[in-house]
């Protein structure tokens, strides 16, 4: 499997489609960074990130038939016999993502121009998001791993610049520095793995990568070691289990950052790289196996701890990190349509999501479910609509494209030998149903309807913003309730020359059968607690306290990773380092210096002025040596 | 030529010596720049000499930029010898040391 090579007008939309955000990234942060020039640089991004979007449109459909996959590369970097080539890899894969990406992209911008109106740092935003753009962008066409890997973590840190973006908040910023830190514990694991493979088989090309030769030439201990070691930077970047917890506080950056980053985009990228490396994975079935477990534990945990949060946009990063498990259950479990369809799936209705939190959010001031909903949260109309579409496609309700991507998943688990997988799968789908229509009675049915302070009416945006802000939740309603039926044309697509066989099939009927009665029992709990008159809206869980407090403390996860950092980090590597510091580096540099002082107050002792002396010397050395060539 | 080259030679040697020894014991900086000024002329009149015992112009041309080399050296000499005074109140070059900074 080589390849052709992509030219021509290909080659062009490629190029602007990687390029134009860089450009614009580098004149927003050069020149239109500056109060007052915020409108340029969101022209400029807007500009930059819809030229993306039609290269990348025109990419995707010229290349729906294609008869092969494209390549073209250039070399960066050669040491040796090591090659690093920066280059493109146009598959159906990198075309879907590239154009799912630029499609989000778009839209969370031109509903930024209403959400960050009159923000001082307008233009940095812009800036910021043409980066993002642009590593995200360039990670969805990189030929090799190296280059993946180098725009992964400039993902990474366009992620930690827009989490910290108000960051005089404290909160912000220390959700930032967690955030960045936690990806990069992965990030290590992955460049582990990446070297581990590299001295293996002496290049990172994807495409070699994922060519079943590969089996024959790595020993099975050393591939299933660097699968797993390359699942630490997924785990990291998708908040997997043990690396989950920066997402939640990650919710501290603007709406539209959580809505593009960390729930369409960058956390995918994760379950993206996962597809990329997908036969190179299945290789390894203990690897699988252990990314199987990990994508269950991860979606059952951040599940039970959506079920009680009530900041809004908390319980939407919740269920990120659960439809995220969803996404590695589906991969891990052999079925790689049905991960790149939910991840698709997901990027549409999760943004859809987000983007009607921040309308909210941005209309009442505050992040609590319950007091929007006691002010009045379902006056907002169109918000409001987009959101149920939303939230029913979370819950996986039909006709809406999440219920197809879930079926998609629960056939493949359905498929696998061990019940216990499908079950938790189910049992996921029930706690999805709850909480996301928790949310929506709160909202939509509060007990007390319009209540408001008659002092704290807000004055409605003006009605330019606010169409700015529509506009990208009806056309993501749209694209939320109609994708769904593009299921088996997108799996064709998608499964054209791929590397290996994968098995698809349908749900057999009792699944479907099921996860339709979870689904609705789970609304329907969730109405009996929080919709229906008179409800208690507490919550069926509140008869269980410490289970409650469980949940909200997030499994205890934080004060466990603090305590972690306190007792290890802090108290013993970090000492050590510092007594290190202190003793060792400080005292020799100390030493050195007090050193070259005593040497040049000794030194200067002969350089008093003592001019007369000096004379002397030199006339009595001058006479000396007259004496000595005159007279010998 | 009827002073003898040589006695011309033991002038300027015997003017040299007064100039090092002005240098070398006086305790003020304008003396020890006299002193140098009394050197630099016992070079020119050595040069002099030397120009009329081979009947040669170069001595004599030597002797004018000598001449101007002292002029200018007194000029910038006598500059810096004021700021000294004025910023230490004495022009004793053993005390400078410990009143400058």
């Amino acid at each position: 499997m080589t390849g052709g090579a992509i030219e021509g007008p290909a080659l062009w939309a490629v190029v602007l489609a990687v390029g134009t955000p860089l450009l614009s990234f580098g004149v927003i942060m050069v020149a239109l960074r500056q109060r007052g020039r915020g409108h340029l640089a969101a022209g400029l991004s807007i500009a930059a990130v819809s030229v993306t979007l039609l290269a990348a449109i025109y990419l995707l459909i010229s290349h729906w038939h294609m008869s092969q996959p494209k390549m073209f590369t250039v070399n960066w970097m050669v040491s040796g016999s090591l090659h690093l080539p920066y280059g493109f890899y146009l598959d159906p894969l990198a075309l879907l993502m590239l154009a799912v990406v630029a499609l989000i992209c778009f839209l969370v911008q031109i509903y930024s121009i209403g959400y960050m109106a009159g923000d001082p740092g307008f233009g940095r935003y812009y800036g910021y998001m043409s980066l993002f753009a642009w590593a995200m962008t360039n990670l969805c066409v990189a030929s090799g791993m190296f280059q993946l890997y180098v725009f992964w973590e400039l993902v990474g840190l366009s992620s930690y610049l827009l989490i910290g973006f108000w960051f005089e908040k404290f909160s912000a910023s220390q959700a930032g520095k967690k955030a960045f830190v936690m990806t990069r514990l992965g990030d290590v694991a992955f460049l582990l793995g990446l070297l581990l493979v590299l001295f293996q088989l002496g290049n990172l090309d994807i495409v070699q990568l994922d060519d079943p030769t590969v089996a024959a030439v790595m020993p099975p201990h050393l591939l299933t070691l660097s699968a797993v070691l390359i699942f630490g930077g997924i785990v990291g970047k998708s908040a997997q289990f043990p690396l989950l917890t920066w997402l939640p506080d990650a919710m501290e950056g603007p709406t539209p950052v959580s809505a593009l980053l960390h729930s369409a985009t960058m956390v995918a990228a994760g379950v993206f790289l996962f597809a990329r490396l997908f036969p190179f994975f299945s290789h390894s079935a203990a690897a699988m196996t252990l990314f199987l477990a990990i994508g269950t534990i991860s979606m059952l945990m951040a599940a039970s701890m959506a079920l009680v949060s009530r900041d809004i946009k908390q319980v939407w990063a919740f269920s990120t990190i659960s439809q995220l498990g969803y996404m590695v259950m589906g991969l891990s479990a052999g079925g790689y349509v049905a991960g790149v369809f939910h991840l698709t799936t997901h990027a549409g209705f999760k943004a859809l999501l987000f983007l009607c939190s921040g309308v909210f959010i941005h209309h009442y001031g505050t992040n609590d479910m319950f007091e929007i909903g006691a002010r009045g949260g379902r006056q907002m109309k169109i918000a409001m609509a987009c959101m149920l579409i939303g939230a029913a496609a979370l819950a996986g309700v039909p006709p809406l494209s999440g219920f197809f991507s879930k079926e998609a998943i629960f056939a493949v688990l359905a498929g696998l030998d061990n019940p216990l997988w499908l079950t938790a799968g189910l049992l996921g789908g029930l706690l999805t149903a709850y909480y996301s229509f928790r949310l929506i009675f709160v909202i939509l049915l509060p007990g007390s309807p319009g209540e408001a302070p008659a002092g704290e009416h807000h004055h409605p945006p003006p009605a330019v913003s606010a169409w700015f802000m529509e506009a990208p939740l009806l056309i993501l309603a749209g694209a939320t309730l109609l994708l769904g039926f593009t299921h088996h044309r997108l799996a064709e697509f998608v499964l054209q020359w791929f590397p290996m066989a994968v098995g698809e099939h349908a749900a057999p009927p009792w699944v479907v059968g099921t996860a339709l009665a979870l689904a609705a029992a789970g609304v329907g709990l969730a109405f009996w607690d929080f919709g229906r008159p008179g409800a208690a809206r507490i919550g069926c869980l509140s008869g269980l306290p410490s289970l409650v407090r469980f949940l909200d403390q997030r499994w205890y996860l934080d004060r466990l990773y603090r305590y972690l950092l306190e007792r290890i980090v802090y108290n013993g590597v970090s000492r050590i380092c510092t007594a290190n510091d202190k003793k060792v580096i400080d005292g020799t540099t100390d030493g050195m210096a007090r050193g070259t002082l005593q040497a040049g107050r000794l030194l200067a002792s002969g350089h008093l002025g003592m001019l007369q002396y000096r004379l002397m010397v030199m006339f009595v050395v001058v006479v000396l040596m007259a004496l000595y060539f005159f007279l010998s | 030529m009827i002073v003898p080259y040589n006695h011309v030679l033991i002038l300027a040697a015997a003017l040299f010596g007064v100039g090092l020894f002005c240098s070398l014991t006086r305790r003020n900086l304008i003396m020890i720049l006299l002193g140098v000024e009394v050197m630099l002329n016992a070079a020119a009149i050595a040069f002099v000499g030397a120009s009329a015992r081979w009947s040669s112009l170069e001595g004599q041309a030597m002797a004018l930029f000598v001449l101007a080399v002292a002029a200018a050296e007194v000029s910038v000499g006598l500059a810096l010898i004021v700021v000294i005074y004025r910023r230490s109140g004495s022009a004793d070059p053993a005390v400078l040391d410990e009143r400058l900074p």
